[in-house]
């Protein structure tokens, strides 16, 4: 578990220190899981109001990074379930993919090569991309990914690995600086 | 460098690049606006209503037993006082039974004595 266990509450920062500290985490996570910054603007207020309500069940600043990063997570597959939903929204999203000028990563050599695998990492599958996201923006491990994400560890494991693995073949296929030999 | 080793440092160099490039990314100054305008960032609130300390595990456990040997005392003093009432009942009862024993006796001893009176009178 990412949190202590036995109750620090004197240790516990107040709602502005959590804000200062967290909010750079909370962005990134909502940002890199919907690829859409208004939205994830709109995570993050949603995930600190919360925080705000549940300010006396937390027991340490750890246990207030893990629930962060666990509700961010959580809002964020709600929000992109919800995004699913809305047929008309999709449409609208399908008709600015189209409208706008054709762009591929590859295609796209002015962008940072960061910028260019944060738009591969949106193409994946969301669990391979939530865990990958826990992995390398947060550096857990998987037990932890595990606890922050509610799923059995194994899952986890294997979605790290498929999620890794896709993740490199469409770098190679899409990104110059990824093709094999290169 | 074989095969395996040579596709094992490529991935680890792959999730080098990944680390990088997925580094936070800082907040909008927008969300911390946006914060404040509903009132979530005021100190003085905050310290308001920063959640009472919640109390020891240990403190709750010796309240606990204090308040379970007081209610065994309290029981216990209650018990008392019911035996204690029901033996001075019980000596009180015995008091006039004994009591009424001799007076029952005395009568019978002034029957006898009355009797043998007339016995001797009529003869």
């Amino acid at each position: 578990m990412a949190h202590g266990s036995k109750t620090d509450f004197e240790n516990l920062p107040g709602f502005e220190q959590l804000v200062d500290a967290h909010q750079s985490m909370v962005f990134s996570l909502a940002l890199r899981m919907t690829g859409d910054r208004g939205l994830a603007e709109e995570i993050a207020q949603d995930v600190f109001m919360e925080l705000d309500r549940n300010l006396n069940k937390l027991e340490n600043a750890d246990h207030a990074c893990f629930w962060l990063r666990r509700v961010t997570m959580s809002r964020s597959a709600d929000a992109l379930r919800r995004r699913k939903v809305r047929g008309l929204d999709l449409w609208v999203e399908m008709e600015d993919v189209h409208a706008a000028p054709a762009s591929t990563p590859a295609e796209d050599r002015t962008a940072p090569l960061t910028a260019r695998l944060e738009q591969l990492l949106a193409t994946l599958p969301e669990p391979q991309r939530a865990a990958l996201i826990l992995r390398y923006q947060e550096d857990l491990t998987p037990d932890e990914i595990a606890a922050t994400l509610q799923a059995p560890v194994a899952t986890v494991k294997s979605h790290l690995q498929r999620g890794l693995k896709l993740l490199r073949a469409k770098a190679e296929s899409h990104l110059k600086e990824f093709v094999r030999g290169s | 460098m074989n095969e395996f080793e040579k596709e094992k440092s490529t991935m680890e160099e792959f999730e080098s690049e990944l680390r990088e490039a997925f580094a936070r990314r800082p907040a909008p100054p927008s969300l911390k606006r946006r914060l404040q305008e509903r009132g979530l960032l005021d100190n003085g609130r905050r310290e308001r209503n920063r959640p009472a300390r919640p109390e020891n595990h240990w403190i709750t456990w010796q309240k606990l037993a204090a308040c379970l040997a007081l209610t065994a005392v309290l029981a216990g003093g209650v018990e008392w006082h019911i035996a204690e009432q029901r033996r001075k009942e019980e000596a009180a009862r015995e008091q006039v039974l004994t009591a009424l024993r001799i007076t029952s006796h005395a009568l019978n001893q002034m029957n006898a004595r009355l009797a043998a009176r007339r016995h001797n009178g009529e003869d």
